[in-house]
């Protein structure tokens, strides 16, 4: 039977879901209590915070709203172009301009009867600590390393451990092309996102002597363009890579230098691919781990089945492959482990090239870092004033600043935690 | 944007001979699917007319990915009015939709998503099509049915099982957290399979042109900065074939003669940190690395079709044929891939490289298509430049997929055997399905009260003793009887990604389709493919 509520119209709609919730599997969990119980908490209790309004954004959100979840939250910053319409399915040509959160919320109002859908059209970072507490899960669908990071952290931090409802389950989706994953995070208890970074592919990242003097591929043209010849040409204008007039200049610019150093291949999406970084992406992709994350959402608030231990990646290049595994912790990360990340310094390194080193770590993944110790700040990126004072170390023998031993914290605008080195010098 | 900028765009766009206007709207569009597919694959696409049988959530949602990346047509054969409990599982019905035909209302709603996109709504049912009119069904390029009752999904597999020009059809179950689908087909062939292994860059077999350029350097006589910017191939080239003048033209073979190779590597650096040194010591191994032809692909020319070819037989198979002939020959390679992996090094030392290879790889594409068109049996129409160029350009991701009926799995229980060894807890869940299958043709209405143990002597019959599976077979039953005829929405998009994807592949002919069965158990969030 259906839970007759205001919330809930068409009682005889939740007839697919009932079946789950009426009756337990062999391998749920003997303390489920089917019926009355999962159904109310589903649809008239739980709170779930989609973050994203995007490929997976848009699929998550139909998902949840036909499977029952009655109050939902979405988080975006973006409007909607044009080469979304391909997959994000809430979205029409005449929509596009407006603010995905706001336009994906009103639709799927509008289509599933008695959900309620909170749009924010901005950044995550505006909301606190209070607003994330509200939620019972947070569901991540962003191509965004750096938001991620900051969710992943935040969540992390927020965990109280006298309060056992400040941990909240974050799921998170990504995709690209014909590939994705979705995995469960619980905050504190199992590896984190920022456990995982280093299995992220490295971002394609070209050399500038490369690109200045010794161009060989048509990319290589590209970056010319726009990192060097931009700001050369344009000064402080900032480039917009979605207007397609600076994405024309770029476009001529590379072809020149393209055609002087006999390089073939500058076109008009590569050029665009490269300067907006554009990953592939497909409907079916997003559907697929899309639906894994919001089966594990319904799994955990309903506990009608055991939900993932913690890890899924999908390849559908050749037939299709998953392979489901327990991410574990790294006990040196820097947001849920704690531990002191050990350095080897050589002893002729300056301070900027331990910045260079940081920055190509893949377990760090930092990009302007600041650094400091106990007693002194050996290279701060900002303000000004701290930058031109602290620039003179950047040529500094580090070996001369930071005693065998000593902790650098290394600090990051773009993210919520610091870094502990300990410096072993040889 | 001002005046004088806009027209030197147009100067520099008529300068260089290339179109630099912005893509237009449809190009936009499809930007990121574009990146995967190409044009090809696109084109491919919006010519293909899909047929779904059946209204459901799941048909829903495989619709909605192929309606989004822009198919030509897509049918939906339903004859069956909308229901409250319909509303839950299929997001492309709304309130309104009950009582209305689930076809016209699902066809509605999807169209909305792309106008590109003819939809048409069938409301009569498949028993009477299958009887009055099966080449209205064998039309199609791809049919998708998606919890078909089994007695019409054998009179339509059958149906489409019966000519090789008949369409493939994707047959897909799926109750509660469980589903399986399966792809008929009669034979798949890929030029364009996107192969993660690259093509050889035939270090151990220079082709003359880059043997002559590599033994014209002096690296002796290069001033450091040139020294460090010739490519590790070049360098890898060059030092073989000095190693083979001094060893009786053998190439390093034992691990001590590797290391001396390696060390031999060292002692041509001119600085320590030379780059390019350093990616020929790490590619050194590509020097005795012997380049023959893949065992995938030459696995390919015992191919029955190409003992009897004839004039009528697929362009692919002629092709193949003269892959065949021209391995035959020396250097006993594949053709020569034009394509250069990025390397340290200078432009010009890069470019002039990169010239080489282009030009050999024409050479060869050249000599291919002399074998191809003195072929003693000739394609009816004689094949194009374009697809000679994709089908050389790919030569070492071919691949050829040969499909089976609906349930052949299912009368071949040595191969469940099998199967049940790799993958015991999605084995039993497929065998849940096909003794579901099997009931309903005895004319059961399966639902939460049908007794486990039906299920279960229907599953003897297909595997025999259950033996070792025989828990996972109890578990599988139980979790298919909780929610036989559950549409759940996120199975259903789970699916639905999966199956579309699937039809991408098979209408494209690029990335490489699913063989066999895939399982799918949204409990422990996992996937298999039993019976390939
Ligand atoms: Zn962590």
């Amino acid at each position: 039977m259906s839970v007759a509520s205001p919330l809930s119209p068409l009682p005889g709609r939740h007839y697919h879901v009932d079946q789950i919730l009426d009756r337990p599997g062999p391998r749920t969990d003997p303390a489920f209590v089917p019926g009355e119980t999962p159904k109310t908490f589903l649809r008239e209790q739980s709170k779930i915070l989609v973050i994203g309004a995007g490929g997976l954004g848009c699929e998550i959100l139909a998902n949840l709203a036909l499977s029952g979840f009655n109050d939902i939250h979405v988080i975006d910053m973006d409007t909607i172009d044009i080469s979304n319409l391909n997959r994000q399915f809430l979205f029409r040509p005449k929509d596009v301009g407006k603010p995905k959160a706001i336009v994906a919320a009103e639709f799927i109002m509008r289509r599933v009867p008695g959900v309620k859908v909170t749009p924010y059209f901005g950044k995550i970072q505006d909301k606190d600590e209070d607003y994330y507490l509200q939620f019972n899960i947070i569901i991540c669908g962003l191509d965004s390393v750096e938001a991620r990071r900051w969710i992943n952290a935040t969540l992390v931090n927020m965990v109280d451990p006298e309060n056992g409802e400040s941990m909240k389950p974050l799921i998170d989706g990504g995709t690209e092309g014909f590939k994705g994953q979705a995995r469960l995070i619980l905050p504190t208890i199992t590896s984190c996102y920022e456990c995982s970074l280093d299995m992220l592919n490295k971002p394609t990242a070209f050399p500038i002597c490369t690109i200045a003097n010794t161009p060989r591929l048509p990319e290589h043209c590209i970056e010319w363009a726009s990192v060097l010849e931009w700001p050369r040409v344009h000064g402080d204008k900032k480039m917009d890579t979605d207007d397609p007039e600076h994405i024309g200049w770029l476009y001529k610019i590379a072809s020149a230098r393209a055609k002087e150093f006999n390089i073939e291949g500058v076109t008009w999406a590569l050029t665009q691919g490269v300067v907006k970084n554009i990953i592939p992406a497909i409907a079916s992709t997003n559907a697929i781990i899309a639906a894994s994350c919001c089966s594990e959402a319904l799994k955990i608030v309903t506990t009608c089945a055991p939900y993932i231990n913690n890890y899924m990646m999908f390849i559908g290049t050749e037939s299709v492959y998953t392979y489901t595994f327990e991410h574990e912790k790294r006990p040196e990360c820097p947001v849920c482990g704690g531990e002191t990340i050990d350095i080897s310094v050589g002893k002729e390194w300056t301070v900027e090239r331990l910045i260079e080193v940081l920055v190509e770590r893949q377990d760090i993944q930092i990009k302007k870092p600041s650094l400091s110790t106990s007693t002194k700040q050996l290279y701060l990126q900002a303000p000004k004033q701290l930058e031109q004072a602290t620039r003179p170390n950047l040529g500094k023998l580090l070996s001369e600043l930071v005693e065998e031993g000593d902790q650098i914290t290394v600090t990051a605008s773009s993210l919520p935690f610091n870094l502990s080195l300990r410096v072993t010098y040889v | 944007m001002s005046q004088t900028e806009s027209q030197d765009i147009e100067t520099a766009t008529t300068s260089l001979q290339t179109t630099s206007v912005a893509p237009d709207n449809k190009t936009r569009r499809y930007d990121r699917q574009l990146r995967l597919w190409a044009s090809s694959g696109q084109a491919a696409l919006e010519s293909s007319k899909i047929l779904v049988i059946s209204g459901s959530g799941t048909s829903a949602s495989v619709l909605k990915n192929l309606v989004l990346p822009g198919i030509g047509h897509f049918t939906i054969l339903d004859p069956h009015k909308v229901t409250e409990a319909d509303i839950g599982s299929n997001f492309f019905l709304e309130t309104e939709s009950v009582g209305k035909y689930k076809a016209e209302e699902e066809v509605r709603l999807l169209k909305e998503l792309n106008d590109g996109v003819e939809g048409v709504a069938n409301t009569s049912d498949l028993a009477t099509i299958l009887k009055n009119d099966p080449t209205y069904l064998t039309s199609f390029t791809l049919l998708i049915a998606h919890n078909l009752h089994p007695e019409l999904l054998e009179q339509l597999s059958s149906l489409l099982r019966s000519d090789p020009f008949h369409p493939p059809l994707i047959v897909v179950r799926s109750a509660g957290f469980l589903a399986e689908f399966f792809i008929q087909f009669h034979e798949h062939t890929i030029i364009d399979s996107h192969s993660e292994t690259p093509p050889s860059l035939r270090i151990d077999k220079p082709f003359p042109a880059l043997l002559d350029h590599a033994l014209s350097l002096d690296l002796s006589k290069l001033d450091p900065t040139d020294h460090g910017h010739i490519p590790y191939i070049v360098i890898l080239v060059k030092a073989a074939h000095e190693w083979k003048a001094s060893h009786d033209g053998r190439v390093p073979k034992t691990t001590e003669e590797r290391k001396e190779f390696k060390k031999y590597l060292q002692s041509l650096r001119v600085k320590a940190d030379e780059e390019n040194f350093e990616e020929a010591e790490a590619q050194a191994y590509r020097v005795w690395a012997v380049t023959n032809v893949p065992s995938e692909i030459s696995s390919l020319f015992n191919d029955p079709i190409l003992a009897n070819l004839t004039p009528t037989s697929p362009p692919f198979f002629h092709l193949l044929a003269a892959l065949k002939t021209y391995t035959e020959k020396e250097p006993h390679t594949l053709p020569l891939s034009a394509t250069l992996p990025d390397i340290k090094s200078d432009t010009t030392n890069y470019i002039h490289l990169q010239n080489l290879y282009k030009r050999r790889a024409e050479e060869e594409k050249e000599e291919f298509t002399k074998i191809l068109v003195a072929n003693p049996v000739q394609p009816q129409t004689p094949i194009d430049k374009g697809l000679i160029d994709e089908f050389v350009r790919n030569s070492h991701g071919l691949k050829v997929l040969r499909g089976e009926k609906w349930r052949a799995v299912d009368q071949d229980s040595a191969r469940l055997k099998e199967a049940s060894q790799s993958y015991p807890s999605h084995t039993a869940i497929h065998l849940a399905f096909s003794a579901m299958a099997a009931l309903e043709l005895k004319g059961v209405q399966v639902d939460h009260t049908t007794p486990a143990e039906d299920l279960k002597s229907e599953a003897a019959k297909i595997y025999g003793p259950f033996e070792e599976i025989e828990e996972e077979i109890d578990n599988a039953i139980a979790e298919l009887l909780r929610a036989p005829n559950a549409d759940l929405p996120t199975t259903a998009a789970f699916l639905g990604g999966l199956v579309a994807q699937e039809a991408i592949k098979i209408i494209t002919k690029q990335y490489v389709p699913v063989k066999g069965y895939c399982v799918i158990d949204l409990i422990s969030s996992t996937t298999s493919v039993i019976g390939a």
